[in-house]
């Protein structure tokens, strides 16, 4: 699968330097918000949804990586969390600017 | 347990010998189509039927955690009995089903 | 795409279980020690009696020595003792310096019947393992984080196990020995699918276990950044209301006993903690014995410490937290009994099994590439001495633990902390040990001498009066136990170190997950 370590090329090494940063720290931001915006919108006590959020948020974390390193570029990586990230960081303000938080 | 334990291992062996290659292997012939589904209908019942043993048993949390336990460890043992000693987790099969009427009336 | 796909799953399965694969591999054996983390106590400290119960009277002893010797402390905890952990121990806690800081806490073991301190050699005992696998020998809370985060790789290394596995269900029952690489690699699959569901669930587990600390955004935002409010909320008994400073003498606590078990329909205490103990505003906190499946954090019973009344209600857990209370309660599997506790060690070390099985195979398949030229580029030989000592070094290093805290003198100062640092002194030799023999031959001494030490645990026994002897004929199956286990992964381990010394251009050895898992390195393969 992989050749010895020493013959490959630099942009291949970024590359995956690249998916790896946006798998820990990306991915851990999507997760983050994701139990967030769970917690905002479930309609349940604050405690009750707050432990919902965080116990989900794992799942979300997985997907998140698995996708890092699944998509096509590394670039796609990085737009693939941008675009969660935004959507669910809108969601959560918007249930705090709507009052449910 | 022990009840849940004899109706998994007997359910797995079903279920095993219901693909042909494992058929060939311990029998030394495949199977035809209506025996394989015969026993993969009699395996999944077994299985079923160990779950129901094991929440029988002890009620639904501990049951359901004792069948999980059940069912792992007897899958284990098939798998790793099978290369070594296979007319031994053949003759094991028949055994547990055997004896679960005991066990069964034994947990009653 | 969805060649593609498999492919970077794969990938993806193969270097996080490489860059990880030995600190779990750590986690996992010793969190599996810790499923009999009582009994290696018991035999680590085998002078702490095993009495009859009378848990009232022991909480009136230890009530008695928390008044004499920590009367200034800002909390006390007491673990009353039960079939399994026949010692009475006692904690307290001093109120820390700045707001938001740990309080340091001492601990003592009190003889259950007489409530004077136990004469024990002192000895961490199976909590060292316990504290291990989540704490990693690193100050707080860098350890837990950094064993979460090996959790969570855990996971990815599970889910990328699972979709890389093309033939799941065609294979499902497939395991061919004495194929060399192909064993390993069906029997790295077989353990890996046949024992899935506890995989997921212990990994998933010590995830939520610490969520509240990797993930707290969620906590953050719905309280305004109180996570005090959040705590008190979740777990209302844990309340500690300020104090008075009114000096107020505390109620005899022995009656609690028979009421809080009222509120849990039978249920028993398993531990009190006194929060603000001879102040006017104390309050004792009980907590129930794990008999559930389901954890039920709430569920403590809380009593004014002065007056003796009940405060507050316990009120039925809701089910999200219910969720978190089955994953706590699953994972620490306090309700187990005899049988299930050992299903429970069986399983963590067929767990422990398939990382290993991983790790070799990674090695394996590489090694292979370079056989001709008979010299190991440097990445692959770091690989392999991680392999030797993260394995084979780390089990020799278990036993150490166990000899040293025979060897030690009994009244030696910090004897504690000596046998842990003899753990760790093993342990570090098993790698220098790695990087000065060729790698067949490390795995070979290492395995062997891990199965000398493993066998000398219960021969040393015989210079005591807890030998094999004496334990098997008055009926103490922890002890006997012990050391028969003991005695067992010795067999184990010296039958895997004579396989590996006569597998010279074949190796076809499967771990068997009824001991210590024993990975065995390929030197050349034939296919």
């Amino acid at each position: 699968m992989k050749g010895k370590l020493a013959s490959l090329p630099i942009s291949y090494r970024l590359a995956v330097t690249s998916r790896i940063l946006a798998a820990v720290f990306g991915g851990y931001l999507v997760a983050a918000l994701a139990s967030v915006a769970l917690t905002m919108w479930l309609p349940l006590s604050r405690a009750e949804a707050v432990v919902t959020g965080m116990t989900i948020s794992f799942l979300v974390y997985l997907v998140a990586v698995l996708w890092c390193f699944a998509c096509r570029t590394a670039w796609s990586a990085w737009v693939g969390l941008l675009v969660p990230s935004v959507i669910l960081a809108t969601l959560s303000g918007a249930a705090r600017g709507l009052g449910y938080a | 347990m022990l009840l849940a334990l004899l109706l998994c291992y007997a359910g797995f062996c079903a279920l095993c010998l219901s693909m042909p290659r494992h058929h060939d292997e311990l029998l030394g012939n495949k199977p035809s189509a209506r025996r394989a589904r015969v026993l993969k209908l009699a395996g999944w019942l077994l299985l079923g039927l160990s779950l129901w043993a094991a929440v029988a048993a002890h009620g639904w949390s501990f049951g359901l955690v004792d069948w999980f336990a059940v069912l792992m460890l007897s899958a284990l043992a098939l798998v790793l009995l099978l290369p070594y000693r296979p007319r031994l987790a053949l003759a094991l099969a028949g055994l547990s089903l055997l004896a679960s009427p005991v066990a069964a009336w034994a947990q009653v | 795409m969805k060649e593609g796909f498999r492919q970077s799953m794969a990938w993806l399965h193969t270097w996080t279980g490489l860059l990880f694969g030995w600190l779990l591999f750590a986690i996992f054996l010793t969190g599996t020690l810790a499923y009999f983390k009582a009994e290696i106590s018991h035999w680590m400290q085998p002078e702490i009696p095993a009495r009859s119960i009378n848990t009232e009277a022991s909480l009136t002893l230890a009530q008695r020595y928390l008044q004499q010797h920590a009367a200034g402390a800002s909390r006390w905890l007491i673990d009353l003792p039960d079939a399994r952990d026949p010692g009475l121990t006692v904690r307290w806690q001093q109120a820390p310096n700045k707001p938001g800081e740990r309080g340091k806490f001492e601990s003592r073991t009190l003889d259950a019947q007489t409530g004077s301190e136990v004469q024990a050699r002192e000895s961490l005992g199976g909590e060292f393992f316990y504290r291990f696998h989540f704490q990693l020998q690193m100050p707080y809370p860098w350890g837990r984080w950094l064993a979460t985060m090996a959790a969570m790789v855990m996971f990815i290394g599970l889910i990328t196990g699972i979709i890389t596995h093309k033939k799941i269900f065609k294979d499902f029952f497939t395991f061919r020995p004495r194929k060399g690489q192909r064993s390993w690699l069906d029997g790295h699959n077989a353990v890996g699918v046949l024992v899935l569901p506890f995989h997921l669930m212990i990994t998933y587990s010590s995830l939520v276990i610490f969520m509240a600390m990797v993930m707290p955004a969620s906590i953050l935002a719905s309280y305004n950044g109180d996570v005090r409010a959040f705590y008190d909320e979740v777990f209302p008994a844990s309340k500690t209301p300020e104090r008075a400073n009114r000096a107020t003498p505390l109620s005899p606590m022995a009656p609690l006993l028979a009421k809080a078990s009222e509120q849990w329909a039978g249920g028993s205490t398993a531990r009190l903690t006194v929060n603000n103990p001879g102040d006017a505003n104390a309050s004792v906190v009980l907590s129930r014995r794990g008999d559930r499946v389901v954890h039920d954090f709430g569920r403590a019973v809380t009593f004014n410490g002065v007056t003796g009344e009940r405060l507050g209600n316990t009120p039925e857990q809701p089910v999200a937290m219910a969720v978190g209370g089955t994953f706590y309660g699953l994972h620490m599997g306090h309700f187990a009994g005899a049988t299930l506790r050992w299903l429970y060690f069986i399983c963590g070390l067929v767990s422990t099994a398939m990382i290993g099985t991983g790790l070799v195979i990674w090695l394996g398949k590489r090694q292979l590439k370079h056989a001709k030229s008979g010299v190991m580029p440097f990445e692959l030989r770091l690989v392999e001495v991680l392999n030797i000592a993260s394995m084979a070094g780390l089990t020799a290093a278990v036993a150490v633990f166990f000899l040293a805290n025979r060897l030690l003198p009994a009244d030696l100062l910090g004897r504690a902390d000596q046998e842990v640092n003899a753990f760790f002194i093993a342990w570090a030799l098993s790698v220098v040990h790695a990087l000065l023999r060729k790698g067949r031959k490390a795995w070979v001494e290492q395995l062997a001498l891990a199965a000398v030490l493993f066998v000398a645990v219960p021969l040393i026994n015989l210079i005591t009066p807890w030998n094999l002897g004496v334990t098997l004929v008055q009926g103490d199956w922890t002890l006997a136990g012990f050391d028969l286990t003991c005695l067992g992964a010795g067999l184990f381990l010296g039958w895997a170190a004579w396989k590996m010394q006569r597998a010279g251009s074949a190796v076809s050895v499967k771990k068997t997950p009824r001991e210590k898992p024993r990975p065995i390195a390929l030197e050349q393969e034939v296919s």
